[in-house]
């Protein structure tokens, strides 16, 4: 099943190739955006790595980093607002 | 059962290559969380999908199908949460939309 594997690689490409707008973003709330967007592009290729692999442990990884990445979108975003 | 997982993940790909162009070419911060939510909500959902139907009928893990929808619901519960916080953080902090904008509604709703 090497298509789970080139499939996760064109995933982590495309997370590689959003660190562009990581780097000029203008604003605060950009790069805060654009990093839970790697997240999930990073968390996309660990699901597919783990069904091409059929190990179950990558799964919890990609689990972990969701609810961390979750956690500091809503933090940047309250911290914006200045509610925090 | 295997070209219907194939066809979701490429489905997913599609999405998620969208939303990586119209981030990186939009001109707005609003506009370009609309990408970021097309990457979240298309792309994972997708590839979750692919990843249920893939372990329940191919590999019968049954272990790695109830994380996957562990996953997929948490994904459907926070998405729309955290992209309604920076959304709102982002206009307090005084971001600014593009000149093309023909509407401000919220700012009509603070003004009441």
């Amino acid at each position: 099943m090497s298509v789970f594997l080139y499939c996760a690689i064109c995933f982590v490409v495309l997370a590689l190739v959003l660190i562009v707008r990581l780097v000029i973003g203008p604003t605060a709330a950009d790069r805060a955006v654009v990093a839970d967007a790697i997240d999930v592009l990073c968390d996309m290729g660990l699901v597919l790595f783990a069904l091409y692999s059929g190990r179950g442990i990558y799964l919890d990884i990609a689990l972990i980093t969701a609810v961390l990445g979750f956690i500091g979108t809503t933090l940047v975003g309250k911290y914006l607002e200045g509610k925090l | 059962m295997i070209y219907v997982v194939y066809a979701l993940i490429f489905f997913s790909a599609f999405f998620a290559l969208a939303g990586v162009v119209g981030m990186l070419r939009m001109p707005d911060t609003f506009c370009r969380m609309q990408s970021s939510t097309n990457i979240t909500t298309f792309g994972m959902i997708g590839v979750i999908a692919g990843g249920v139907l893939y372990s329940g009928f191919v590999l019968h893990n049954y272990e790695m199908l109830i994380k996957l929808l562990v996953m997929g619901l948490f994904y459907i519960l926070t998405t729309p949460i955290s992209a309604h916080a920076i959304a709102k953080g982002a206009y307090h902090h005084g971001n600014k939309m593009i000149d093309e904008a023909v509407c401000d509604q919220y700012k009509e709703d603070m003004q009441q």
